[in-house]
């Protein structure tokens, strides 16, 4: 019999080299890919599959055929619910984003603070210089505010996850309980100064580093999260009371703060500077061999904007979200040539959306003192003045003439035009066309891949788009801030701080001039039916909410706007509506069909359910209002 | 000639004249002469182990006698680990069956083991040749964790997988036992909880050479095949679920094609499949062959076998193409066993055997085939254009279309999908084993030693050659009337889907390598002192290591390696008091240092009550009585997730692409990322199982043997993923410990009755059954509250299944607008589910245990053999009962478009489903619908349906030729015979063989009709 001992190391099968998780640390090499683990939890915000707010909200419908596998498309449809939460970012279960899909924030925060603490040891990637290091904790530090930040917008109160707890820790470590609403917003933003510290103004290597995190993008985060945090929904929301945990903590405040308006202003304007003085200005589209009318060269900068690669108004944009599948769903097809899975034009902004943005003159459609759209299936006839915007000749309705160049940049319909970069004439006379009735080239008699309010998104497909098999889409890199954003929240928190002052008129009307607009003041006195408008906080509150929706509308902000403004119990509740997109005449085709009788519940449904599951699981945590 | 049951000739039968002195022995093929005195003369067989007949002489010259095992002999010996005991001083728990009744029409052996092997619960899923194996677990599941749980099988002493035990064929059987209790398979230690198969290989015995050759010629159909409703209904009900739930849908189907499909009109521009009928054939021919010579001489004997099996696919397969890829599985092995007498004292036993399947097939083998007869759509296109519509084109003109128009995609055509190109698989075992046996006699009476080791490696690799089918619509020329095709993939402007090639292509599919090698040494000592009190001992040491070519991963291709101490000690006092201890102590290289080694003891008690002097007088009646106790530990290393090989290490991918990300202007800056698969915890260790049997062995008239055994099981240290590790944790995977616990109980019967019943005719009948229950006593979950308390599974069954409580359909839309929520978009017609915890809508939380486990808690078996003269007959049935099984509704679900697949319509569904103007609300389906509707499908009571069932599992009407003919044609014996298996099965359920439960839509079970002859030289 073969003896013992030697049998004990009959069992030592292992080398001692079998990688372990301390070789990630050892090199800067091998640190720099558990620096990009750490960006990996980014939500990938240009999907439309995983962006929450295009999907689950007002502002893009679809049919329910195509992408069926969307849960955000069921939340706007009313079938959000407790047992098996759709979209579970908390426990990252959900068809979402990140790594394989998964919405596992809570997994990409304790890589944050794993590589925090290893990269604060110098022992650890000696290699590694001392500029370098911090500027990497600095985007570390952000990456972990903003996972906290994207949790706190949608579930309110959360547990604080500042150091990792051990794996073999027992039951009740493990229990954590939610923290205060104004504690998580405190902490947050702390860190996010503690971040700006450590990160560089911009960026200096932009062939390998364009989409890293920067100074101004950390003040910008910031600004959005004092400007929620000040805003009706979490800023002595009477709705709260009674919102306790287990242990009696109140978890929101419940009474309003009017200071938290002072900061969020202040942090706006910060922001602003921090990326004006990194080279940050509002985009203009510039003129070219083309020769474009002042109509076109204002549309291609209000889409160009967000679609420019890398354009200067970008403030952070994310290139591990990439939009070629974006614009593949909103792309529509402009002439017969083209066929459905190239321009799939999915993606249907309902009627609520073309209501919503200005008249020509610069004020809502409801109170320009000088056009009548009251009468909504009215149809127009297109004459020459409006070619640059829809076909001459071409019978449309009433709603589509007369509009603000915003209108025309973002939305295609039945007979508009859409000047790209390779259109027939050369020129944006006589350009591409959409033909939307049932069995038109851009119209529904399209299998699955179909259109349901006759209204599609221009604003987020390239100007380069071509019917080609190679490469049609140029893509873009999802922008998360643009400088018109942050323009536009330090306007709303200046009013709500101090009125309408100067400087919230300036700001806005920055915004406005790229649009091709005359300023609030000039536009309200000589075309409103309430001229005085803007001269109150309240009236200027209205305006200026108006002007975020339009600035920013399919951008995914809308959603997230609606809830912390406390409008979604109103908006939400409207029906969603289009035209008759199975309509073969003019006639049947310019009625207006109900897509769905949208209900929103309050104030149930302005914050997420945590899983009845993970409530049983954890009883520290407590339910969210409603649920 | 004297011969057994089973046809074999019997050497040294004792022939003698009644009441007379004249007798002779028969010789070595079982002939005996004999002269007696007169017609009157009545000859008496009479032979250790059998029955003793007698048979009147009359005028006959020669007479054929078929002797019986007498059962009240207890001589027989059984395996036992590591070695072989007496049947009588048998202590611990084990079953033996003789390799005659594991023979059976099949080329699989895991298929006749249920309702045969006492203490075996299995179960066969699916009928197709390569993927037919039963699962077979040793007294039920007892086990919850992601580990091993079906029975370590030796063959030879050789670890095997049950495929290699699938191909074995009971002709090279020499012995079977199932080890079931903790004394028969602590011995094993860390490989034996799950219960012990042994299996032994016959060897050769001195004499002249003998073949024996057995051929099969075999019939095989499908028991049951789901049935698919026909064309016209498919279509009017695809209309009838589309307008269902939205009334403003176009249609699928236009009047005028529903009405020319309906009128018979051309099917090429009319399609009307039935692609079950052009897909499968009826039936199929399947053969088998064995053939084996042994003999030997004192020094040196062999027994050499070798095996041809032939099994076909039900594929309908024409010659559209010069390779067919209908399922063919060859199997071959070569088995040869070589017993050596190197010195007096010792022996040395080589045991060579090959086992090689070649298999080709389909691409993705028969199931995606019977699985394509359901998901393709049967009015869309023909299955192929005849070569007359365009006699220029050299490749098949399949029929195609895009599944909705515009969508882009093309469905699916089955018929294509099954010839475009064909599958070859080729697997091969080789095993080399040498073992040496060393009387030790001369140092001390009894003592022995031995040593054996082997080396097994194992190759699979699998290939596929395909074409890309092209495909075509078509349509009719309005002013000829002639069919004109028109290609839809030919890679041109507006070409859809992959574009056609009128050649091969190949894809080289996965191999696989490995490669085990053993050594065990043991010594033992045996030896009866003063008459009464036997003793003996054995203790054995093993190593093992096994390792992989293909692993995946650093750690998964380090070496698996085992090593045990084993050892067993018996004392037995007068053949009446019977003691036993074993023990196992074994290390696993997956556990940290300090966790390596388990020990793993038992003990037993028997006593033989019937040789108590007391007892004498009851003898004639009761010729036997044992009572058992035996109790002991065993354990298990193979637990948890295969990939997680070494839990006290952390498994980390450094170059993790989805956990990467880009930067750059161009995006042309990545790395990987870094993610964990596994965090380290030197904590786990074994998995452990107390075991307790207490049985009773009862023998009756010398000719019924009853033996019950009555065990409980307590299984823990169970590996789980801890359930109280939140999502705020923020790990990315789960950990484990090792805290599940389950107790299993159950008993088991089996009973054989042997008799000869005239001078004629003889019977043989036998019964058993298997009763195996579970219970969970610990388990890692949820802290429930009380009100949701039937939401534990703590203290239900291992495979209790969970789900919603169906009470019927809705009436309408306003019932279901005046329920609590339930999922998605419900309307009429659709399941209506109860609101168990009352909170106003149907959530997980409203799911409670439902229905009977899901593998079944009953198994039995009975049936006999009535022979007379040279004819005999046997039938055999075999149950299953106490189980639950689910019907998966999204995988039936009609009309559902899925890729490039849309599904077809059971019949069940078309003729039983709730419509507007049939309001039905217990149908058997919902409201139709073209998509998978979230609410109908939850697991519920709608959808369970009972496993019991009890068919006829075997059939065989056999006919021993007698000698006079054998001889003519040159042989020494001859049997031909004509058997069946799977020839009906009786249960409540209809839609498929119930026996398949969730799997009906796979591959059916085979019913084999089989005419064989087996005869030797």
């Amino acid at each position: 019999i073969i003896s013992f001992q030697s049998c004990e190391s009959h069992l030592d099968v292992v080398p001692d080299s079998a990688p372990t998780i301390d070789n990630a640390f050892t090199l800067r090499n091998e640190a720099e890919k558990y620096l990009f683990t750490c960006y990996s939890y980014l939500p990938k915000n240009g999907d439309v599959r995983f962006n929450i707010a295009m999907l689950a909200g007002d502002e893009i419908w679809k049919n329910d055929i195509t992408l069926d596998d969307v849960s955000n498309f069921e939340i706007a449809k009313g079938n959000q619910r407790a047992g098996n939460p759709l979209v579970n970012v908390w426990d990252g279960n959900s068809y979402g984003a990140g790594p394989n899909n998964n919405f596992d924030i809570f997994d990409g925060i304790r890589h944050c603070n794993i590589f925090i603490e290893k990269m604060t040891d110098r022992n650890n990637a000696r290699d590694l210089d001392e500029l370098e290091r911090t500027r990497w904790i600095g985007e570390v530090e952000f990456l972990k505010a903003y996972y906290h930040y994207y949790l706190l917008r949608m579930y309110g109160p959360i547990p604080i996850i500042d150091k990792n707890i051990p794996i073999e820790a027992s039951t009740d470590e493990i229990n954590v309980y939610r923290a205060p609403f104004d504690e998580c917003v405190s902490y947050i933003s702390d860190l996010l100064d503690q971040s700006a510290e450590k990160l560089p103004e911009s960026i200096e290597d932009i062939t390998n580093e364009l989409g890293r995190i920067t100074k101004p993008i950390a003040l910008g985060i910031k600004a959005k999260l004092l400007t929620m945090a000040a805003s009706p929904l979490f800023n002595g929301n009477p709705d709260y009371v009674g919102f306790v945990d287990s242990q009696g903590t109140a978890l929101m405040n419940t009474t309003y703060d009017p200071q938290k308006w002072r900061k969020a202003a202040d942090a706006a304007l910060a922001a602003i500077q921090s990326a004006e003085a990194s080279g940050n200005s509002l985009f203009y589209f510039e003129q070219n061999q083309f020769d474009l009318s002042e109509t076109t060269l204002t549309k291609l900068s209000i889409r160009q904007a967000i679609t420019e690669r890398w354009n200067p108004e970008i403030v952070w944009s994310n290139p591990n979200s990439r939009t070629t599948n974006l614009q593949y769903y909103c792309m529509v097809p402009v002439s017969a040539d083209y066929n459905h899975t190239l321009a799939q034009k999915i993606l249907s902004p309902p009627l609520k959306m073309a209501k919503l943005f200005y008249t020509k003159n610069g004020v809502p459609i409801n109170e320009d003192k000088t056009l009548n759209f009251t009468n909504e299936t009215e149809l127009r006839l297109a004459t020459a003045e409006d070619s640059y915007n829809i076909e001459e000749g071409f019978q449309t309705a009433r709603i589509n003439f007369d509009r603000e160049p915003r209108f025309y940049a973002d939305l295609g319909f039945d007979g508009s035009t859409f000047y790209k970069r390779d259109s027939p004439s050369k020129s944006d006379e006589n350009t591409w066309v959409i033909r939307a009735k049932y069995n038109d080239y851009a119209g529904s008699n399209a299998g699955v891949l179909y259109n349901v309010s006759g209204y599609y998104i221009k604003k987020l497909v390239d100007w380069r788009m071509t019917n080609s098999t190679g490469e049609p889409y140029r893509s873009y890199a999802w922008p998360e801030i643009r400088l018109a954003d942050l323009y536009l929240l330090y306007a709303e928190a200046l009013n709500e701080a101090e009125g309408p002052t100067a400087n919230v008129l300036e700001y806005a009307n920055r915004v406005r001039q790229r649009a091709g607009l005359e300023g609030i003041a000039e536009s309200w006195t000589n075309f409103s039916v309430n001229p005085s408008k803007y001269t109150t906080k309240e009236g200027m509150r209205e305006i200026l909410h108006q002007e975020r929706l339009i600035e920013l509308a399919f951008e995914g902000q809308r959603f997230w706007d609606l809830r912390r403004w406390k409008k979604a119990s109103e908006e939400l509740n409207k029906d969603i509506t289009g035209w008759n997109y199975l309509g073969v005449t003019q006639e049947e085709y310019y009625q207006i069909r109900t897509l769905e009788l949208q209900k929103f519940v309050a104030p149930r449904d302005y914050l997420w359910p945590l899983s009845e599951n993970t409530l049983l699981q954890n009883p520290n945590l407590v339910q969210n209002p409603g649920w | 000639s004297v011969k057994d049951n089973n046809g074999t000739p019997l050497l040294g039968v004792n022939v003698l004249e009644k009441g007379t002195t004249n007798g002779v022995a028969a010789d070595f093929d079982g002939n005996y002469e004999i002269k007696v005195t007169d017609n009157e003369a009545i000859l008496v067989f009479s032979f250790v182990g059998y029955q003793t007949k007698e048979i009147a002489v009359k005028n006959e010259t020669t007479i054929n006698a078929v002797l019986i095992e007498d059962l009240s002999e207890l001589d027989e010996v059984v395996l036992v680990g590591f070695g072989k005991q007496k049947k009588e001083s048998l202590v611990s728990s084990i079953t033996s069956i003789s390799p005659g009744e594991l023979k059976a029409p099949t080329s699989n052996l895991t298929t006749m083991m249920a309702g045969r092997v006492a203490g075996m619960i299995a179960f066969q899923r699916s009928g197709e040749p390569g993927a037919n194996n039963s699962d077979f677990f040793i007294r039920g599941l007892g086990s919850f964790g992601a580990g091993k749980r079906n029975p370590l099988i030796l063959i030879d002493g050789i670890e095997s997988s049950p495929t290699d035990m699938a191909r074995l064929q009971p002709d090279d059987i020499e012995s079977f036992s199932v080890l079931k209790d903790a004394a028969a398979a602590s011995i094993y230690g860390a490989r034996g909880a799950n219960g012990v198969v042994l299996i032994s290989t016959k060897s050769g015995k001195a004499g002249k050479v003998k073949f024996d050759f057995r051929v099969e010629n075999r019939f095989s159909s499908n028991t049951d095949n789901f049935k698919i409703a026909d064309n016209i209904t498919y279509m009017k009900l695809a209309n009838e679920a589309t307008l269902t739930r939205d009334p403003l849908a176009p249609l699928p189907y236009s009047q005028n094609k529903i009405e020319r499909t309906a009128a018979g009109a051309n099917p090429l521009l009319y399609p009307n499949n039935n692609w079950i009928d052009q897909l499968i054939k009826d039936y199929t021919w399947n053969q088998a062959f064995n053939l084996s010579a042994s003999g030997g001489a004192e020094k040196a004997q062999y027994y050499v076998a070798g095996t041809f099996n032939v099994d076909n696919g039900l594929l309908n397969v024409n010659g559209l193409n010069d390779f067919n890829n209908n399922i063919k599985l060859y199997n071959y092995s070569l088995r040869s066993n070589i017993n050596l007498q190197l010195t007096p004292t010792t022996e040395g036993i080589v045991r060579l055997y090959g086992q090689f399947d070649d298999y080709t097939g389909p691409i993705g083998g028969g199931q995606r085939i019977f699985n394509s007869a359901l998901y393709s759509n049967p009015v869309l296109f023909p299955n192929v254009y005849p070569e007359s519509l365009s006699p220029f084109t050299t490749h098949p003109m399949f029929g195609g279309a895009e599944t909705r128009p515009g969508s882009g995609v093309l469905a699916q055509n089955p018929y294509a999908e099954m010839v475009r190109g064909y599958q070859v698989y080729k697997n091969s075992t080789l095993q080399v084993q040498l073992e040496l046996k060393q009387d030790l006699g001369f140092w001390t009476e009894g003592l022995s030693a031995r040593a054996m080791g082997y080396i097994r490696r194992f190759s699979f690799f699998d290939v596929t050659r395909s074409y890309n089918p092209f495909y075509y619509s078509s349509r009719r020329n309005p002013e000829n009337g002639e069919i004109i095709l028109n290609v839809l993939n030919d890679g041109s402007e507006g070409s859809i889907g992959t574009t056609g090639t009128e050649f091969l292509d190949y894809n080289p599919g996965n191999k696989r390598l490995d490669s085990r090698i053993y050594l065990e040494t043991a010594i033992n000592y045996n030896r009866t002192f003063n008459d009464v009190h036997s003793v003996s001992g054995m203790l054995i040491n093993l190593i093992s290591s096994y390792q992989t070519g293909n692993a995946g991963s650093l750690q998964a291709s380090l070496p698996s390696r085992n090593h045990g101490l084993s050892g067993r000690f018996t004392y037995g006092y007068d053949n009446r008091y019977l003691f036993e201890f074993n023990f196992g102590y074994n290390g696993s290289e997956r556990f940290s240092a300090g966790k390596r080694y388990g020990y793993f003891p038992s003990i037993g008690f028997a006593y033989r009550i019937s040789n108590e002097d007391y007892f004498q007088p009851l003898k004639n009646v009761v010729n036997d009585l044992k009572l058992r106790f035996t109790f002991g530990e065993i354990g298990n290393d193979e637990i948890g997730r295969q990939e997680d090989r070494f839990f006290y290490l952390s498994n980390v991918n450094l170059n993790d692409g989805t956990y990467g990300a880009s930067f750059g202007e161009e995006f042309g800056f990545s790395r990987p990322g870094v993610s964990t698969s596994r965090y380290s915890n030197p904590n786990i260790t074994w998995e452990k199982s107390k075991q307790t049997n207490i049985g009773l062995d009862v023998g009756l008239f010398k000719s019924l043997t009853i033996s019950a055994d009555y065990f409980k099981q307590h299984r823990f240290n169970i590996l789980q993923e801890r359930s109280d590790v939140g999502s705020t944790l923020g790990l990315q995977v789960t950990p484990s410990t090792n805290f599940g616990e389950v107790e299993s109980k159950g008993f088991e019967l089996s009973m054989d009755y042997n008799q000869q019943l005239s001078s004629s005719w003889w019977t043989s009948l036998r019964a058993n059954m298997t009763y195996s229950t579970s219970e969970i006593l610990e388990f890692a979950e949820i802290d429930y509250p009380n009100e949701l308390s039937y939401l534990k599974r703590k203290g239900n069954s291992i495979a209790q299944g969970y789900g919603l409580i169906a009470e019927r359909l809705f009436v309408d839309d306003e019932e279901v607008a005046n329920s609590p929520t339930q999922f998605g978009d419900v309307r009429g017609g659709d399941i209506k589910y109860r609101d168990v915890n009352g909170d106003g809508a149907i959530t997980d939380a409203d799911r409670v245990p439902i229905g009977l486990p899901t593998t079944p808690e009953l198994i039995y078996g009975f049936g006999g053999t009535i022979g007379y003269k040279d004819f005999d007959f046997s039938l055999f049935f075999q149950g299953s009962a106490r189980s639950s099984f689910f019907i998966r509704p999204n995988l039936i679900q009609p009309f559902f478009i899925n890729g490039s697949s849309e599904s077809g319509l059971l019949k069940a569904i078309a003729d039983d489903h709730w419509s507007e103007s049939n309001r039905n609300v217990y149908a058997f389906w919902p409201r139709l619908s073209t998509q998978q509707e979230v609410n109908n499908n939850q697991p519920s009571t709608w959808w369970m349906r009972n496993g019991a069932f009890l068919r006829l599992k075997n059939i065989e009407f056999g006919y021993n030729a007698p000698k006079s003919i054998a001889n003519k044609i040159g042989l020494e014996n001859l049997r031909v015979y004509a058997s069946a298996i799977n020839v009906a099965v009786w249960s409540s359920f209809d839609l498929w063989d119930p026996e398949q439960g969730a799997n009906g839509l796979g591959y059916p079970i085979q019913s084999v009709y089989n005419i064989g002859l087996t005869a030797r030289l």
